[in-house]
């Protein structure tokens, strides 16, 4: 360990099995001048004089609080608008007429999970505002969720700096969607309107966020473990609707368990959920058919297919 | 290999921007102001040019409207590269023919990004 670090080598070990057990994600060897950094800044927030007092405090008293917010500084990710532009061009070409077309006139529910700080529901934002030119009745809702944290703060303010804003954003989406505010631009209040951010435990149960047509959970699940892989992709599959969408990073590996997904053929980064199942009407008077007990070779039963 | 036109007064922006253009696998040239620029287009026309505003003997603007009338002048691709951050100044750089905006100062990644919106990058 350098010696400009001041941290005691103990306490990394400690930090990075924090990490793993509260949101499943294994911090590389190299973190720890991430972890220095991040956390100085956030000792300073949180009023201690430094930040071995700080790491003191949480492994000493097992302040949960804190822990959450030791974990999301830690895990706080560098994002631009219109991140991964592939992605981007299946939901304006594909998923945007499907999902006009299936919902009806009912307003389309959009879920960015893990939003850090929000340039990816902002983006949506304005690929839904362009849409609607072409086809007014498209009505959607976007919700960001992410662990309490700087980042989040920040989406919910929906200010950035120079640099941000000239990473991924044309320059005619700039001058149409934000304000300047001193050195820094802010979202327009009819952008920040269609984006609502909650502050989410993201291993925790979902359910609570409600049901959605399409949530994207991108360019993150590599860095969770195996096990918590499973977990957050069996939670996103209880709310997505039936026959709606799961949309990955476009370079990322998808799991290769179906979680009541299938893939949707020619986009590799996009997963359906299996449309709700058919329940045979049961005549209540009729007898009960007799146990299986024998079924000949070659004339197995086929499941009934919706 | 692509050519990109830097043209800037400052040799020091000039010489940070090459730099960044070679790394992206560009041959970067140099103009000190648009009449120069004009000049090294009418010889042969870049496949882009990042361009300065304020500058002495031609300013950007009035190079962008010039070029746009000549002769395979809407081919280049122009990005503005400038201090100047009013939202109205920038409208009147996208209406009289740029096709995006860098707001100095600059680095790499913003202007790899702006390279990939406006296709000069795969």
């Amino acid at each position: 360990m350098s010696g400009v670090l001041s941290l005691k080598p103990s306490y990394y070990e400690a930090l990075k099995r924090l990490t793993l057990e509260l949101a499943g994600v294994h911090l590389g060897d190299d973190h720890a001048f991430l972890v220095e950094t991040r956390l100085g800044v956030l000792a300073r927030q949180e009023g201690y004089q430094n930040l071995n007092q700080m790491v003191d405090d949480l492994f000493g008293q097992g302040q949960t609080r804190l822990a959450i917010k030791v974990v999301s500084s830690l895990l706080e990710r560098d994002t631009h608008f219109n991140p991964d532009p592939d992605g981007l061009s299946i939901i304006e070409s594909y998923l945007f007429p499907a999902l006009q077309k299936s919902s009806k006139g009912q307003p389309v529910k959009i879920l960015s999970f893990a939003c850090s700080s929000g340039q990816e529901p902002y983006s949506l934002a304005i690929m839904v505002k362009k849409f609607r030119q072409l086809h007014p009745d498209f009505q959607a809702s976007i919700l960001g969720v992410d662990y309490p944290s700087p980042a989040l703060t920040r989406a919910q303010d929906g200010q950035y700096t120079h640099f941000e804003v000239q990473r991924g954003l044309p320059i005619r989406d700039l001058i149409s969607y934000f304000d300047r505010a001193g050195e820094d631009w802010v979202v327009k209040p009819s952008l920040r309107a269609m984006v609502e951010f909650k502050e989410f435990h993201l291993l925790s149960k979902l359910d609570a966020l409600g049901e959605f047509d399409l949530v994207l959970f991108r360019n993150s699940l590599a860095y969770y473990s195996s096990p918590a892989q499973i977990r957050v992709i069996r939670s996103l599959s209880s709310i997505v609707k039936h026959d709606r969408y799961l949309m990955f990073g476009s370079k990322e590996d998808l799991p290769s368990s179906s979680y009541n997904f299938d893939k949707v053929e020619g986009y590799k980064n996009l997963l359906v959920k299996h449309p709700k199942p058919v329940v045979a009407e049961v005549e209540p008077d009729l007898p009960k058919p007799p146990p299986k007990e024998y079924v000949p070779d070659g004339a197995k039963a086929k499941p009934a297919r919706p | 290999m692509k050519t990109c036109l830097v043209v800037d007064n400052s040799k020091m922006i000039r010489r940070v921007a090459g730099r960044i253009l070679t790394e992206m696998k560009f041959n970067a040239e140099e103009a000190e102001n648009g009449l120069e620029a004009l000049n090294f287009c009418r010889g042969k026309m870049p496949e882009a040019i990042l361009l300065d505003w304020n500058m002495p003997v031609m300013d950007g603007l009035t190079f962008v409207k010039t070029l746009r009338q000549e002769p395979g002048g809407t081919t280049p691709v122009i990005l503005f590269c400038t201090s100047e951050r009013d939202v109205i100044k920038i409208s009147e750089a996208l209406n009289a023919g740029a096709d995006e905006y860098i707001m100095k100062p600059f680095d790499s990644d913003i202007i790899a990004s702006k390279f990939y919106q406006v296709g000069l990058l795969g």
